[in-house]
């Protein structure tokens, strides 16, 4: 029992942590962009995956990878930026702001899977562990990477919810979140918000692509692959919620680490999506409430 | 307009009335404007089959019969997008499971055709029930997540399951005899399955124009314009939402149904987002709430995707971007515009405006 817990559930529940912090990273990215802008963003998926294929570039160009781990999040910023202009901004005002901004940005990620698909071939890719071997405490074996990841997102969730609910940035946020004309009319630069929002978001799934990426492979469909959890969580945490993003992310991806020991992985996205449904019938709203609304 | 929802509380009783008719005879006008376009579809399928069958073609036959069956797919999500506001996102999960259905039938119990059709209408209901439960209890987006969740996730279970092949999905289905009686003809016969796949699309879309027109029909675009309206005139949003769930979700499987007698196989792929997503650019594309958009942009997209096929490989790039110029300039599609012109044209004709 003792040697199961030590060699076994342990290192399954931090792997669970491990990915549960990461994929909280980019339903984060989801929810601030839903809470402020409304905007269901098909295409985050997608960005998660340039995020995680601008890593391997870097890497394979030789920079060093923690010098990665921070540019990519800058280089995603300017594809937010443009997104959020060139396109979300054409159907914003239109009366089916949702179905048409969700349609969009589903064209945009088309775009963007193929795109990768082109350059970068089908095959999986899988940058070198930066940080390989671990350490032992209390006879369970923690890898240093997975510590690293753990440590570094919980930083960054820390930062974002920081920036939000700290900051004059984050009340800007948090007003044009609530009441968009109002927070205009009190000189809130509502557009300017909007697209810091958006590439901020963008930037945290880019985030969350690179830092995956020692783990999972790198491959053109991660998007599509990874965006149904993040959904998940966004939807069981409540749209637009941050700390229902944090909390649903990291309880999800546990018990999804747990039954995979019980069951069939396979089985396990099943699972998740039963809890989706079951408190969508209880709490349609989600777990929490949204961005701007207390 | 008759679909913007508003009642003019304030004028008088007889304004209103006025007002009612006008909205009335505008909708005869755009509904007449679609039915040519639907005759214009069905005579010019029928004149392709012929002339392509005569011409002992087989591959635009093929690939025009797979427009049809994509076609009716569309359709599925019409009736949800048009008509109830619904937008899913995982409409070929249903036409994957008809796929499913239909090629285990031919393949272990019977080589019927009627009897294919009978399973996939089924296996469309039920599927159709047990997701539509689970997904009109959400509204908006939550609705397009739930329906893109649940076909994710089947499509996974099934690419995990060896009973139904895996990955590789079911192969060697076999050749499918078709009898109507007084008719009939074989799968392999690309321009006598062309005829059989476009007798079920006219039966399925005249089904839908009549239904459009029934309370039922008229319901659920009450459901779309304004759903919180509809208790207090009597009706049950969910029930209806449902209903045109089902509906969807049966069309898609009958689509579905006819699938493996066409190609021969089915594989996970079927139930995959790009199918999905392939449904509603066709819908987009034709042009919402107009049934026979998504007809003529199936044909075009299929067609289309062979085109760019010859050039490159990367298809989905090419539709990915067409479909977001549709988007954000043509939102209406195809048809959408067609009946604009029409209805522009009569306004001038009877010298009055709105």
């Amino acid at each position: 029992m003792l040697d199961y817990m030590q060699f076994v559930l342990a290192p399954q529940m931090l792997n669970g942590f491990a990915f549960g912090i990461a994929i909280v990273l980019m339903a984060l990215g989801l929810t601030i962009i839903f809470g402020l802008l409304d905007v269901i963003n098909m295409s985050h998926g997608e960005f998660f995956a340039i995020g995680a294929y601008a890593g391997v570039v870097l890497l394979a160009s030789g920079v060093n990878f923690w010098v990665a781990v921070a540019l990519v999040p800058l280089l995603m910023l300017p594809v937010g930026v443009l997104t959020e202009r060139l396109l979300v901004r054409q159907v914003f005002d239109s009366a089916d702001r949702h179905t048409l901004t969700l349609l969009l940005t589903l064209g945009l990620s088309m775009i963007f899977y193929d795109g990768l698909k082109m350059v970068f071939g089908p095959n999986p890719l899988r940058p070198d562990n930066p940080i390989p071997g671990g350490i032992e405490v209390a006879g369970v074996f923690l890898p240093a990477y997975r510590m690293f990841l753990i440590f570094l997102g919980a930083a960054i969730i820390a930062a974002v919810w920081a920036i939000i609910y700290k900051t004059s940035l984050g009340a800007m946020i948090r007003a044009a979140a609530f009441d968009r004309n109002m927070a205009s009319s009190l000189g809130v630069p509502v557009s300017a918000v909007y697209s810091a929002t958006f590439a901020f978001g963008t930037a945290l799934a880019g985030l969350a692509g690179i830092l995956l990426a020692p783990i999972f492979s790198v491959f053109p469909t991660m998007g599509h692959e990874f965006i149904v959890i993040a959904f998940t969580v966004v939807i069981v945490g409540g749209m637009g919620s941050i700390k229902g993003a944090v909390l649903a992310g990291l309880l999800l991806t546990q018990v999804q680490a747990i039954a995979s020991l019980i069951i069939s992985p396979v089985w396990t996205d099943p699972i998740l999506f039963g809890i989706m449904v079951l408190v969508l019938m209880f709490r349609p709203q989600g777990l929490f409430g949204r961005l701007g609304h207390g | 307009m008759a679909d913007d929802g508003s009642v003019t509380t304030s004028a008088p009783r007889s304004a209103g009335a006025t007002a009612a008719v006008r909205a009335y005879a505008q909708e005869r006008i755009e509904w007449r404007a679609l039915n040519i376009a639907s005759i214009v579809f069905f005579a010019g399928a029928v004149a392709f089959g012929v002339a392509y069958g005569l011409k002992g073609d087989t591959f635009y036959l093929r690939l025009a019969t797979e427009a049809l069956i994509f076609g009716a797919v569309a359709l599925s999500v019409d009736i949800l997008l048009g008509f109830a506001g619904l937008l899913s996102l995982g409409q070929a999960l249903y036409f994957g499971l008809g796929a499913y259905a239909g090629a285990l039938v031919l393949k272990q119990v019977s080589e019927s055709f009627w009897l294919v059709m009978g399973v996939s209408i089924l296996v469309g209901v039920l599927s159709g029930l047990i997701g539509g439960l689970i997904a009109i209890r959400a509204r908006g987006v939550y609705f397009a997540l739930i329906t893109y969740g649940l076909a994710q996730i089947v499509a996974k279970v099934i690419y995990n399951t060896r009973e139904l092949g895996a990955s590789d999905g079911i192969t060697g289905i076999p050749i499918v005899n078709v009898s109507f009686g007084f008719w009939q003809t074989k799968a392999d016969n690309p321009a006598g399955f062309f005829f059989v796949v476009l007798a079920v699309i006219a039966i399925i879309y005249l089904g839908l124009l009549y239904l459009s027109g029934t309370p039922f029909g008229r319901a659920l675009s009450g459901v779309r314009i304004n759903e919180n309206r509809m208790p207090f005139l009597g009706y049950r949003p969910d029930r209806l939402k449902l209903a045109a769930f089902v509906l969807a979700s049966t069309i898609a499987s009958i689509a579905g149904g006819l699938y493996p007698m066409l190609r021969g196989f089915v594989s996970p792929e079927l139930m995959y987002f790009d199918a999905s997503t392939n449904a509603i650019v066709a819908t987009m594309i034709g042009g919402t709430g107009t049934l026979i958009g998504p007809l003529y942009g199936s044909v075009i997209l299929v067609f289309l995707k062979s085109m760019i096929g010859t050039i490159t490989t990367h298809q989905i790039m090419v539709i990915g971007a067409l479909f977001m110029i549709v988007v954000i300039f043509f939102p209406r599609g195809l048809l959408g515009y067609l009946r604009e012109i029409v209805v522009a044209r009569s306004r001038t004709k009877d010298g009055g405006g709105p």
